[in-house]
């Protein structure tokens, strides 16, 4: 799972730092950052936050796992 | 239906009260309720349920702003052409373009150099009633507030306020005969404000000042700048979004805390608690009332099946006392949580750009309130706007130590 923002729909409302501040942060300039890739640890968190963005500016891809490579 | 029907496009109902008994039978039904208006109203969809709000909210391409604009109203042509100049009438690209131009002066980090004017605007405030004991709560505070942070925020001397607080009564109150002599008094105050706001660009381009003004009457980092007429819109937009939606926010909370003793009580004794009830005082009072969209295709909502035209009416009152989402939610609870309240709205484009000065300004009034003249009692009837859009309060006499 991969999260994807788009920059131009975010606003730094900090909705997603709030649900899982070890993934997304703000920084002082108001820029959004991705810290990390969610793990299974953070990835309900991490769900929550992507429906909770106000601007619907977060999005999530499924990734390797579901690859033909990894089957 | 077991409750009387209720029209819900009639402003006379609100001035009573949000009809909320209705809109809880309008949640349960299985499908959206139909209100058929008069011409030329076509009528509307009542969006009633939490998640169809946000549903909508968070879909600009099918529920668009623009066709026949956020309001609940239907104008003839030229209004409505005259509408889409504002940002809320908009929708994407357009809308964005311009949205992430104004946003550069609403972000937490620049709405947070604002906390320590606020505070003493709070206090100045609350001085000037604290002294004679009596007050109109809406009048001298909850009105002054946001109309000194406007001021503040746009570089507006303080000799210009009660321009502005005279603007926004009669741009809004377009229902309410108090703040109306005639029809045409909307227009004729949108045009005072365009030709102060021309005033009000033309200084700051002369004279640069380290204000959002300035900003906004500058080129981006890539070049791009509001042309005269949208920043006069935007600035119609901030005068009518910024001003009404706060104060009437700061008058139904204290109202709502003046009916919950107990509520205000704690509140003064754990200030830790200001933000889950400014959160719930959001939630209670939905200052705005409902936004419009019009579908621009055939689609469905909460199992009903709407046709490209259509009107639909997002009521956010009825969306944040959803029993789906909220428990107990006809229970005014300061510590409720978690309170996903959508009352700056459903997400998407037009999610309230002034949310984050909407919270400072209501935590610092009710933190200062709490410090300042812990004893608030209602002097008389609190009385209501006549409107089907805001969920005001035009008078609230109190006594305050």
């Amino acid at each position: 799972m991969n999260v994807i923002v788009d920059y131009d729909a975010c606003e730094a409302n900090g909705v997603c730092e709030g649900f899982a501040p070890d993934i997304f942060h703000l920084d002082e300039e108001d820029q959004l950052h991705v810290l990390a890739q969610p793990d299974e640890d953070s990835a309900d968190r991490v769900r929550q936050a992507v429906r909770a963005c106000p601007k619907v500016a977060l999005s999530l891809t499924e990734t390797a796992a579901e690859s033909p490579d990894d089957r | 239906m077991s409750t009387a029907s209720v029209t819900l496009h009639d402003p006379d109902v609100y001035e009573r009260g949000v009809p909320h008994e209705f809109f809880a039978e309008l949640r349960r039904a299985s499908q959206l309720y139909w209100q058929p208006e008069s011409p030329p109203g076509r009528g509307f969809w009542a969006v009633t349920r939490y998640d169809d709000v946000v549903a909508v909210s968070r879909d600009a391409q099918t529920f668009s702003s623009y066709a026949g604009t956020a309001m609940l109203s239907d104008f003839d042509d030229e209004v409505v052409e005259m509408q889409r100049a504002m940002m809320v009438n908009m929708d994407p690209p357009d809308h964005t373009r311009l949205r992430n131009l104004v946003n550069r002066g609403f972000t937490p980090r620049m709405i947070g150099k604002l906390e320590q004017s606020i505070r003493d605007i709070c206090h100045q405030l609350i001085d000037e009633v604290a002294e004679r004991g009596e007050a109109d709560f809406v009048h001298d505070i909850a009105a002054q507030l946001p109309l000194a942070v406007i001021a503040e925020l746009m570089g507006v001397p303080d000799a210009d306020r009660e321009k502005l607080y005279d603007w926004s009564n009669r741009m809004i109150g377009f229902d309410d005969p108090e703040f109306q002599v005639e029809g045409s008094d909307g227009a004729v105050a949108a045009s005072e404000i365009f030709a102060y706001a021309n005033e009000l660009a033309e200084r700051r381009r002369a004279e640069p000042r380290d204000d959002i003004v300035t900003k906004l009457v500058q080129p981006d980092a890539n070049g791009d700048v509001l042309d005269a007429l949208e920043f006069n819109m935007f600035f119609v937009l901030l005068i009518v979004a910024g001003n009404e939606t706060t104060r009437n926010a700061a008058s139904g909370g204290m109202l709502a805390l003046l009916e919950h003793p107990e509520q205000w009580h704690r509140l003064r004794e754990d200030r830790s608690l200001v933000p889950s009830a400014v959160e719930e005082i959001l939630r209670w009072v939905s200052p705005v009332m409902d936004f419009r969209r019009t579908a621009t295709r055939d689609a469905v909502v909460g199992g009903q099946e709407i046709s490209a035209g259509d009107k639909l009416v997002l009521f956010y009152p009825s969306a944040n006392r959803d029993e789906a989402v909220f428990d107990n939610p006809q229970v005014f609870d300061i510590t409720r949580d978690p309170n996903p309240h959508i009352s700056f709205g459903g997400g998407g484009p037009h999610f309230c750009l002034g949310a984050h000065l909407a919270r400072l300004e209501l935590r610092i009034l009710f933190d200062t309130l709490a410090d300042r003249v812990p004893d608030v009692a209602l002097a008389g009837p609190a009385r209501r706007l006549r409107s089907n859009f805001i969920n005001g309060i035009k008078e609230m006499p109190v006594r305050l130590r």
